[in-house]
C-alpha cells in the first residue's frame, strides 16, 4: 500500500488545497478511492494526487530559524502610530 | 415526472428499480465494516449511486411526490417486488459482497445498454445518467480485481465467491413477465437474457472457468428469497418506529 496526499480545487482562480490523505495499492485505485472519498459531493472540480514518497519534506530545524525575525513582519502598526502622533501634533499647532 | 406505461412495462421498470434499490442498500450496509477505510467510503458511495438510480425509476412510476416514491419503494407486499435473489442475498463475507458488486455491475451494464435507445425519452435520460455513474463503479471493481487477481489466495477466494453466487447471478438475467412488452414497445431494444453468453465470457475471461449453477426458482421474479424479509425489516426500521410520522 502507498499513502497519497489529496489536493482539490474548484474551477476558477482558487488554488489547490490539501484535502487529506488515503492509502491505496496503486495509482489507479488511489484515483478511484479519492473520487469516492473526497469529491463524492462535488467538493472539487479538479483533483491532484501525490504519492507521499514523492513529497520532499524539509527538516523542522531547517525551517525554525525564520520564526524569530520580527523585523520582517510589516503589519504597519509602527507607521500608523507615527502618523497618528503627527496628526495630533498638527491639531495642537 | 410520471410516465404512462402499460402494466407489463411497469413491472419491467420495477425490476430495474428494485434490483438497484436492494443492491444499493446492501452496499450501504458495509459502512464501517469493510476491510479498510477507503473502501468503506467507496463502497457506500457506490451504494448511494445505486439508490439514486432506483429513486429516479420509482419517480417515473410514482411522480415527484416524495411520499409516493417512498411508498412504492418500501410499502409493497413481498409478492409485489420484482427484485432478483442476487440482490436480496445476505452476506457478512466481504469477498462475496465485493464479488457481487463486480458481477452485478458487469451484468447491469448489459441491461442498461438495451435501454440507451429506449422509446421512452425519460428512460433514455436515466440510462445516460446511469452510464455516466456506473462506469466509475466498474472502474472501482476492475481496479480492485487487478490487484486481487495478482495474488493466488485472493484469486481463489474470488473464484469461490463467484461460484457461490453463480446461480443467483444467472437469476439476475431472469426477466419479469412484462419484459416482452417492454421490448415490443421499444422501451428496451432486446431481452436481457440474450446478453447472458457475452456476460459469461466476460467474467470467465477475468477469473477463469466458472461452474454456473442453475438459477434459483424466482418464478419470473415474483417470489422472494429467505433473506428478503430481514433486509426489508432493516430498511424499514426507522419508518416502522412511527408509521404516522411525516418525513
Amino acid at each position: 500500500m502507498h499513502t497519497y496526499e489529496i489536493f482539490l480545487k474548484k474551477d476558477g482562480r482558487d488554488e489547490y488545497r490539501h484535502a487529506g490523505a488515503l492509502d491505496a495499492a496503486n495509482d489507479d485505485l488511489a484515483l478511484v478511492m479519492a473520487r469516492e472519498s473526497y469529491i463524492r459531493r462535488a467538493e472539487g472540480d479538479r483533483l491532484w494526487l501525490v504519492r507521499r514518497d514523492n513529497v520532499i519534506v524539509a527538516d523542522p530545524d531547517f525551517v525554525a530559524p525564520n520564526a524569530d525575525k520580527p523585523h520582517r513582519h510589516h503589519d504597519g502598526g509602527a507607521v500608523a502610530a507615527r502618523r497618528k502622533a503627527l496628526r495630533a501634533e498638527e491639531k495642537m499647532t | 415526472m410520471t410516465i404512462d406505461v402499460s402494466p407489463g412495462v411497469r413491472e419491467w421498470l420495477l425490476a430495474l428499480a428494485d434490483d438497484k434499490h436492494l443492491m444499493g442498500q446492501q452496499h450501504a450496509e458495509w459502512i464501517g465494516v469493510t476491510p479498510f477505510l477507503e473502501e468503506d467510503l467507496a463502497f457506500c458511495s457506490i451504494g448511494q449511486d445505486e439508490l439514486g438510480h432506483a429513486a429516479l425509476i420509482y419517480a417515473l412510476l410514482a411522480g415527484d411526490d416524495d411520499a409516493a416514491i417512498d411508498s412504492l419503494a418500501y410499502d409493497r407486499g413481498a409478492a409485489d417486488y420484482r427484485s432478483c435473489h442476487l440482490v436480496e442475498t445476505a452476506t457478512d463475507d466481504w469477498s462475496i459482497a465485493f464479488t457481487r458488486h463486480w458481477l452485478f455491475d458487469a451484468a447491469d451494464r448489459h441491461r442498461w445498454e438495451l435501454i440507451t435507445d429506449s422509446s421512452v425519452p425519460e428512460l433514455r435520460d436515466i440510462a445516460a445518467r446511469v452510464d455516466r455513474e456506473e462506469r466509475f463503479h466498474r472502474l472501482h471493481a476492475g481496479s480492485m480485481l487487478d490487484v486481487l487477481l495478482a495474488d493466488d489466495a485472493a484469486k481463489q477466494r474470488l473464484q469461490q465467491s463467484a461460484s457461490m453466487l453463480s446461480g443467483p447471478v444467472r437469476g439476475l438475467f431472469e426477466p419479469v413477465t412484462g419484459e416482452t412488452e417492454a421490448v415490443t414497445s421499444g422501451a428496451a431494444s432486446g431481452p436481457f437474457a440474450d446478453r447472458w453468453p457475452a456476460f459469461q465470457r466476460e467474467i470467465e475471461a477475468r477469473i477463469g472457468s466458472v461452474e454456473w449453477d442453475p438459477s434459483p426458482d424466482q418464478a419470473a421474479r415474483t417470489t422472494r428469497s429467505a433473506d428478503w424479509q430481514p433486509l426489508m425489516d432493516r430498511m424499514r426500521e426507522v419508518i416502522d418506529l412511527d408509521l404516522s410520522a411525516t418525513w
